[in-house]
């Protein structure tokens, strides 16, 4: 599960629906509980075989979150269960309090909070007293930070927008981008059976770049302890992105999955089911640099 | 022609100035026909003398303007609240006053229970958690087996034995807000807000929503309103689908159904346009019995649980600012939407930023588009202050005041949330009245129990649980609160011109008191007796 949060009007939704558009992706339900202008695009929904629910916010005294409450227990009892759960949080929602669900619920994992703002409008709304401290919340719970609208707003601006979303939140890596857009893998990860493995022979490693974004990835069977994959994965550059591996665990039977999105990281064993590739490994995808890949077969060096 | 009941009673209260009081009310085609003595009725023709009220007060059934439809389902559950409840079907079930107490009930409810059931309570009060907080020992002593779960009063936590807790997978070192743990790390079965709760509440099948849903709750909801004497009722958040509508209209429209409910479409659970189009649709389904078509708008959360937007000096103990359901951008766009639709809305507004929020997006609705034909309502709009009143009656807005609280938060305002200086002006009745602004007063049900008379009783002496009397200027008379629990809710829901009063013309709908509210004493109000109502001029005797 994901949580997408950021103010009315930072983007949210042409995102979602761009992500939807991407033709490989996986089964998403969208929960919305915004409203703007802009509506999901229904057809797309449809097209991809998902479904959107609407989560009401409820009174906060009187019905007791029951719609919150009513959006999970429909999206987690719905058949085909969906690969990926797309929380769209409303402007005002602290989207920590909404990412606590899937953290206590023992049929989500929480795949991080991603933050939108919108370079062109952010320290207008960040100053109206009656919202800046929701923008806060917004921004420190991010584990990605999106800078949307980077083609609109001026240079000068962007910074100064980069600069106040570093200053609070020191780790989430900050990705630029325009009208919205942001590929499938970079905003849920990889897959569950992490595909990109079956075309990378066992102990080797490949990477590939498109215009901003580089891909890595390396197969490896060797049992890698957990406590030092947190380390290691706490301590890549937010430059690193995401971060997926399944991997065989030092004294344990079972495989364990690791990602890693933004500062957020989970490691847990393994629910076996029929997609599961059968290959160990791990892939990461980064913002472009020169020593993008060294970074990652350093930090994965050191595990063997 | 139809026939003429006329019914006698030691004293008839008709909210009408022009006839404030009677001996008589003659009743024909449920309506009022006429009211006065027995010889002014006879020129009305023929008619059946009902003596059965002849000592007996009537007033106009009352109005709950702002109560939810979980109140009446919520007693399939165990209630373990402080103080004495009475259950829609009429048992007492006298409030527990100490640890060992509330253990004991559950110890009782559990032995009822099927081998596969859990044992579900509500309503535990915070007041126990003084000592020692309730753990999943004290529950496990209960039962090891059974789950169980104990729903706190105020809804936002919920203590679990260990079988509940192993149904979730709760195991030591988990790490999520909300789950608290005990001296050995693993969860000692006190879990915090709806994410923490969800995965147990979902497990055992405890839907806060579908209570308010079903037919049982939708004539429990009818019991519990008659026995406080409410005949009107609003539901002031609902998703309102085509089935529960068509529901609601079946059961409202029985003869046994002793209430008219209103039931508000939830204005924030899509976009504004869509709010609208639901609400006008709604609006052409209403019977007599049924009223649709208004909109509840919440923007924030409670004062209690530190969720209320404040202006400043913020809150006195210090804790953050609330939170916005809504932006107050967004706000402003669907206030005007509805506004110049012609939709009434009813605007959740706890604190004075809230509320602040709330005017500002009215005051831009009505200079696009005045609609003389509605009165908006800001809901709770407790910690207005006079110079929002005056701006409420500038604007034609009316407040429907949340007076019980002062008795059951009043002390915790006082101490914690907002302060002295603010708490002594909460849910500000005078101020209403000094500005003319129309307002109502209500309980919320089932957030405190629904009561007129005791909400009546809390307008008028201002006294909270302690004894404390919290803002001597804000009481008003007893005249003025029974007016407010009548007509002042009637038009809070655009009725007043049908119930309210007892006028001809309107509907025959009446509380059969067995004291008379008004010379038992404001101190005295909320112990005035409840025979029952009559709807229409049906009778509805307390079972
Ligand atoms: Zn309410
Ligand atoms: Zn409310």
């Amino acid at each position: 599960m994901t949580v997408l949060a950021g103010f009315l009007g930072s983007g949210k939704t042409t995102l979602v629906n761009h992500l939807l558009r991407q033709a490989d992706g996986p089964r998403i339900m969208v929960l919305v509980n915004d409203f703007g202008d802009l509506p999901i695009d229904e057809d797309l929904i449809a097209a991809k075989d998902g479904d959107t629910l609407t989560l009401a916010n409820g009174c906060a005294c009187c019905s007791m979150g029951a719609g919150l409450y009513k959006a999970f227990s429909t999206a987690l009892d719905y058949e085909p269960t969906p690969d990926h759960l797309l929380i769209e949080a409303s402007g005002v929602a602290e989207p920590k309090r909404i990412a606590n669900f899937a953290r206590a619920e023992p049929d989500l994992t929480l795949n991080g909070i991603v933050t939108m703002v919108d370079a062109l409008n952010f320290q207008t709304t960040r100053e109206d007293q009656r919202l800046s401290e929701i923008v806060e919340a917004q921004i420190s719970s991010a584990h990605i930070l999106l800078l949307n609208k980077c083609d609109l707003a001026q240079q000068q601006n962007i910074d100064i927008c980069a600069e106040i979303l570093r200053h609070v939140n020191e780790t989430a890596p900050i990705i630029k981008i325009t009208h919205g857009a942001l590929s499938g893998d970079i905003f849920f990860g990889e897959g569950r059976s992490i595909d990109r493995l079956s075309e990378t022979s066992n102990d080797s490693h490949s990477h590939t770049h498109e215009t901003d974004f580089s891909r890595w990835s390396v197969a490896t069977d060797s049992e890698i302890n957990k406590a030092t994959l947190k380390e290691v994965l706490n301590h890549l550059p937010p430059s690193i992105l995401r971060v997926k591996g399944i991997f065989r665990a030092t004294g344990e039977s079972d495989l364990w999955v690791a990602h890693k999105a933004g500062t957020h990281i989970d490691i847990s064993p393994l629910s076996m089911d029929s997609s599961f590739s059968g290959r160990t490994g791990f892939v990461a995808i980064g913002t472009k640099s020169p020593d993008f890949s060294n970074i990652l077969d350093a930090a994965f060096h050191s595990l063997k | 022609m139809s026939a003429i009941t006329v019914f006698s009673a030691k004293k008839i209260i008709t909210m009408n100035p022009a006839r404030p009081n009677a001996t008589h009310v003659a009743v024909r085609d449920g309506r009022v026909l006429a009211t006065g003595t027995i010889d002014e009725i006879a020129g009305w023709g023929d008619y059946t003398l009902d003596d059965s009220f002849a000592n007996k007060v009537i007033m106009p059934g009352f109005v709950e303007g702002h109560c939810h439809l979980m109140a009446g389902g919520i007693w399939r559950y165990t209630y373990v609240g402080y103080q004495d409840r009475v259950d829609p079907d009429g048992k007492l079930w006298p409030g527990v006053k100490t640890l060992e107490e509330v253990l004991t009930r559950l110890k009782e409810a559990e032995m009822e229970l099927g081998p596969d059931d859990a044992l579900v309570a509500w309503g535990f009060d915070p007041i126990f958690l003084m000592d020692r907080r309730l753990d999943k020992n004290d529950l496990d002593n209960v039962s090891p087996s059974r789950p169980i779960a104990v729903v706190h009063s105020n809804f936002h936590l919920l203590t679990v034995n260990s079988a509940s807790l192993s149904l979730a997978n709760y195991v030591a070192d988990m790490d999520v807000d909300g789950i608290a743990l005990g001296p050995d790390g693993s969860p000692n079965g006190e879990l915090q807000e709806m994410a923490a709760m969800f995965p147990i509440m979902r497990r055992l099948g405890i839907d806060l929503r579908e209570l308010g849903r079903t037919e049982r709750s939708l004539v429990d909801f009818g019991k519990v309103c008659n026995r406080v004497g409410v005949t009107t009722a609003a539901d002031l958040i609902n998703d309102l689908p085509d089935e529960d509508v068509a529901q609601m209209k079946t059961i409202t429209d029985g003869s046994d159904y002793p209430i008219r409910l209103m039931s508000l479409l939830n204005g924030i659970s899509q976009p504004a346009d869509e709010t609208r189009e639901r609400a006008l649709e709604l609006k052409g389904k209403s019977t007599e019995k049924l009223r649709l078509g208004a909109v509840k708008i919440i923007t924030d959360g409670s004062i209690q649980g530190f969720t209320a937007r404040l202006r400043w000096p913020y809150h006195y103990n210090g804790a953050p600012n609330g939170i916005w359901n809504i932006a107050p951008e967004q706000l402003n766009v669907l206030v005007s939407v509805l506004n110049e639709a012609g939709v009434q809305m009813h605007i959740h507004t706890n604190g004075d930023e809230a509320i602040e929020v709330a005017l500002d997006a009215l005051e831009q609705a009505k200079i696009k588009k005045n609609r003389p034909d509605l009165l908006h309502v800001l809901q709770h709009c407790q910690m207005a202050d006079r110079a929002q009143f005056r701006k409420m009656k500038r604007l034609g807005v009316a407040a429907n005041l949340f007076s019980n609280h002062i008795y059951y938060f009043g002390d915790k305002h006082y101490e914690l949330t907002i302060g002295p200086d603010r708490a002594l002006r909460m849910d500000a009745c005078q101020s209403a009245i000094d500005f003319g602004v129309p307002f109502a007063i209500h309980s919320d049900a089932p957030v405190t129990p629904m009561a007129p008379l005791f909400t009546a009783w809390c307008a008028v002496n201002r006294l909270t649980e302690s004894g404390k009397l919290l803002g001597e200027y804000e009481r008003i008379s007893v005249d003025e609160a029974l007016q407010a629990i009548t007509l002042g809710a009637a038009a809070t829901l655009h009725m007043d011109h049908e119930v309210g009063s007892i006028e001809t013309g309107k509907w025959a709908d009446f509380a059969i008191l067995e004291n008379d509210p008004e010379t038992i004493g404001a101190e005295n109000l909320k112990d005035v007796g409840i025979w029952g109502t009559v709807l229409a001029g049906e009778k509805h005797k307390i079972p």
